[in-house]
């Protein structure tokens, strides 16, 4: 297969839906709409969808482990404050004295996946079962979150950045220095978290993503990983250690997460300790239970309605419980996600219709 | 004078931690090891617990009676989403984390909207001593006992009761236990009813010592994770003391040189290298020796 | 020096000792069938052979090199080919894709769909590639999991029960498949449950029984052996139990 090939082919195989000619021009009609979204919304709405683009990130970094190699943790919001808070720090020092984005860029995503490889090794090569290794990382979480709550005092400074305890970093500006956007000057472009710049940079890195992830879950490693998912053992027996791949999955998704991160960052240039907190770490395990996990594309659509509607929700103090009360519903009606259930029950009616109307023919 | 109020001090320390630990794992390690499933709505259960303790003791019932309350109310509880949600998931470890985790929203943001953010706290009882100039509460001391009496009494109770034989019958091996005649999805709802029993007890005897609102048992089970992951699965009771032993003499050690926080670390850092060395928990890790003993 | 030589294995579940003791040694192109009633340990032997469990005591040699300690995944590559007892498949994907999983470590493109074709064939699975492994017959999983295991070319091929659930005409083709490869050169053992299969491979057996071994010989003097018999005959209700299940 030639080099434009085989990823074409990779991008519609068999471990996501959208294997039909009007799945992709849906998805190119998805991509037209989005992409003309500042010609007909306003300034406020822009900035809106484009903090709800960033959620998809960390939805996706979830999908990947939990749905595709079957490791569930709940403390994604680990990687994503980690990465917003080495970015913040990083920018604060590169940034804002030398306009160097892409060194804070590398750091907000390599504090992140270091973590995830140092838990990963102990985690996945101790063979830990699979409810600890949920329930570990979301100690961790909460407890980067317990340690930045109290860093307010004057000690707390990395370089020129204050970590500020709970008042996070940079939400008092002109006193303190607030964590940048980010500037690449040899273009010339800033990404300033109120530009059209920045709407067109997160859509387009979740485009890219969606679409990467897709190649991804069809390739051989790809294969693998559902293989680990189904069963760990026979995979082994096959040849492949599943230590060293979940270990892997765990890293990129880390790497998905922190994206969330870094752009929450420099969208609204400030960072509170409170993006280790709870619902951070249980609203992705939402969206993507909910939507559905096995599937990429549920979940960015579930994702992007989910956090749509809670936003609606917030205004009447009911968003929490109504979200538990729909993953609760969920889990116990249509366990494999509302949207792959929906698009499964489809298919089979329309299997069902097809074989009826052979048989009249 | 100072080696003894320092002593003092650190004994009084650790006795406090352990049953810290104790109390707000007992329930959530009795469901973990019975049937694999971790209650993420543990701390859910502990706040029910501690929220009809501070309700019946303002209406006028004795504080002793208060928390039985509290625990009773929070078994029910756990009995119904037993049998509404929970037993709908069992086998499905990874599913199980997840709905309960989703009742334990529902169940925090509730009583937020219903009872708002902070409830009357009740008064801590029976005063205080003093050792070398330092004065410690009485109540400290005696919660630390009641923590060793639940784990002794939870040991008797799987030990000599026809529901702990049972119920070991059913850890052991579901099938078997079924076709010997226990009913295992009675024995599974009675365990899950105990398990947040204990927990909504031991919210009411924490609540005596704290402010209560509505993500009052949040506070306590990142650290009964660490315990029930550190106690593993295999035998309940020494799991669990083992556990408390080793991760509330670290968290001791470090809280009395550093601060809280670096306690906590101390004890999740010394759960990794735990799980490094033995996978599958200390309890397991204890029952092999046993078994190599045995052999000699 | 042996292909596979086990010595003094031993692996202990909480106070129950599973296997316990096992000297057991295979020489190169053995056909050889491991029996014993429930609980005698063969899926814990099984398991240690391949790797997902690691043994309290003894030791493993396969092909002299020890293997005691040695990752399921490094065992595979080294040679040791395995089919499990339950479902050795993905049910979710199709066969072609289940097939690619051991066979992607070497192959791709044509030459992979070449294999697959090949293997398929000689499974009697032909033309199925594209099927999801849910659809297949129970007999067809069997074979197909039997295929994946000999998809990585292996030197010693392990088979725990490869006829459960399978009617007389599919274990009599499974018997003739186990032959076939057999004849090929590849050392075999087959962990097996039914008595009647373990005849028709007429290959020598090894008898456990509370995770010793109990017995080893020929198929005829194991068939004559009082003792074995016995402890067959005081297993036999529960294998009237398994079968009815089937």
């Amino acid at each position: 297969m030639s080099v434009i090939q085989r990823p074409l082919a990779l991008l519609v195989g068999p471990q996501e839906m959208g294997r039909t000619w009007y799945f992709w021009v849906g998805f190119v009609i998805v991509i037209g709409v989005g992409a003309a979204a500042p010609q007909y919304l306003g300034r406020f709405d822009l900035l809106n969808l484009a903090n709800f683009l960033t959620s998809i990130f960390l939805a996706l970094s979830l999908c990947l482990i939990w749905g595709f190699c079957g490791i569930l943790s709940l403390g994604q919001a680990a990687f994503l404050g980690l990465g917003g808070y080495a970015y913040g720090v990083a920018g604060i020092n590169f940034i804002e004295s030398h306009g160097n984005t892409w060194a804070a860029l590398g750091i907000g995503l390599a504090v992140p996946v270091a973590l995830a490889a140092v838990l990963g090794f102990v985690m996945f090569y101790a063979r830990l079962k699979g409810v600890y290794v949920a329930i570990l990382m979301l100690v961790v979480t909460l407890l980067f979150e317990t340690f930045l709550n109290q860093t307010a005092g004057q000690g707390w400074f990395i370089g020129d950045a204050h970590l500020g305890g709970n008042n996070g970093l940079g939400r008092f500006s002109g006193v303190i220095k607030r964590p940048p956007s980010f500037i690449f000057s040899e273009g010339g472009i800033k990404f300033l978290g109120k530009s059209y710049a920045f709407f067109y940079l997160t859509f387009g890195l979740a485009v890219l993503c969606y679409l990467g992830l897709r190649i991804m879950v069809n390739s051989k490693l790809g294969f693998v990983m559902v293989a680990i998912r189904e069963d760990p053992e026979r995979t082994e027996a096959l040849g492949y250690d599943v230590r060293l791949i979940q270990l892997i999955v765990f890293c990129v998704s880390a790497l998905l997460a922190s994206m969330s991160g870094i752009l929450y960052v420099s969208w609204g240039r400030f960072i509170t300790p409170d993006v280790f907190g709870v619902y951070n770490n249980i609203l992705p395990v939402i969206w993507v239970a909910v939507a559905g996990r096995k599937s990429l594309t549920a979940t960015v659509i579930g994702t992007l309605v989910l956090v749509w509607m809670s936003q609606r929700l917030t205004e009447t103090d009911y968003a929490f419980v109504v979200l538990g009360g729909i993953l609760v519903g969920a889990m116990l009606l249509l366990p494999e996600g509302v949207i792959t259930g929906i698009v499964d029950r489809s298919a089979g009616l329309r299997a069902r219709l097809a074989a009826r109307l052979r048989a009249r023919a | 004078m100072e080696t003894i109020s320092f002593i003092v001090g650190l004994l009084y320390q650790y006795a406090d931690t352990i049953a810290l630990l104790a109390l707000s794992a007992i329930g959530l390690i009795i469901i973990f090891g019975m049937m694999g499933v971790i209650n993420m709505a543990h701390g859910e259960m502990m706040m029910i617990g501690a929220y009809i303790t501070s309700f019946s003791y303002y209406a006028g019932i004795p504080t002793a009676l208060a928390v039985i309350f509290g625990g009773i109310g929070a078994g029910v509880a756990g009995m119904v989403l037993e049998r509404l949600v929970i037993r709908r998931f069992y086998g499905q470890l990874l599913s199980s984390l997840v709905a309960t985790w989703g009742l334990s929203l529902i169940l925090s943001q509730g009583a937020l909207l219903v009872f708002g953010q902070l409830i009357q706290s009740v008064p801590t009882p029976f005063g205080s001593f003093t050792v070398a100039d330092l004065s410690y509460s009485y109540y400290r001391v005696f919660i630390f006992l009641v923590a060793l009496v639940m784990i002794a009494g939870l040991w008797g109770l799987f030990r000599f009761t026809r529901f702990g034989v049972r119920a070991r019958a059913t850890m052991e091996n579901p099938r078997m236990a079924r076709a010997l005649g226990v009913d295992t999805t009675r024995v599974y709802a009675l365990t899950f009813g105990l398990g947040t029993m204990l927990g909504g007890f031991a919210g009411g005897l924490l609540a005596l010592t704290s402010t209560i609102g509505p993500f009052y048992g949040m506070t306590y089970t990142p650290q009964a994770f660490i315990t029930v992951v550190v106690g593993g699965g295999a035998e309940v009771v020494t799991g669990l003391l083992a556990s408390v032993l080793s991760l509330g003499a670290i968290k001791t050690i470090f809280m009395n040189q550093t601060n809280i926080l670096l306690g906590h670390v101390a004890m999740l850092v010394l759960a990794f290298v735990i799980i490094r060395l033995m996978p599958s928990g200390i309890s397991d890790w204890v029952e092999r020796r046993q078994v190599r003993v045995r052999e000699r | 020096m042996p292909l596979l030589e086990v010595k003094n294995l031993s692996k202990a579940f909480g106070g129950v000792r599973a296997v316990d003791g096992v000297d057991f040694s295979l020489e190169q192109g053995e056909l050889r069938s491991i029996i014993g009633p429930n609980g005698a340990g063969k899926s814990t032997l099984f398991k240690l052979l391949l790797g997902s469990i690691k043994p309290d005591k003894g030791k493993i040699w396969f092909r002299d090199r020890d293997v005691t300690r040695a990752e399921p995944h490094t065992r595979a590559h080294m040679g040791i080919g395995v089919k499990f007892q339950h479902l050795g498949v993905y049910g979710d994907l199709t066969v072609r894709h289940n097939m690619q999983l051991p066979l992607q470590h070497s192959l791709s493109g044509e030459a992979m769909d070449a294999e697959i074709a090949r293997l398929l064939e000689r499974l009697n699975l032909a033309g199925t590639e594209e099927r999801r492994v849910a659809e297949l017959a129970h007999g067809q999983r069997q074979w197909l999991a039997i295929g994946m295991a000999l998809a990585m070319r292996p030197v010693l091929l392990l088979l725990d029960e490869p006829t459960a659930g399978m009617g007389p005409e599919e274990t009599r083709e499974t018997g003739s498949l186990v032959h076939s490869v057999h004849e090929e050169g590849v050392t075999i053992v087959v962990v097996e449950h039914d008595m009647a299969f373990v005849r028709q491979l007429g290959a020598p057996v090894t008898v456990l029984h509370y995770g010793r071994v109990f017995a080893e010989g020929s198929l005829a003097a194991i068939e004559d052996n009082e003792d074995v018999r016995n402890i067959y005959l005081g297993a036999s209700r529960t294998m009237a139990v398994r079968s009815r299940r089937h």
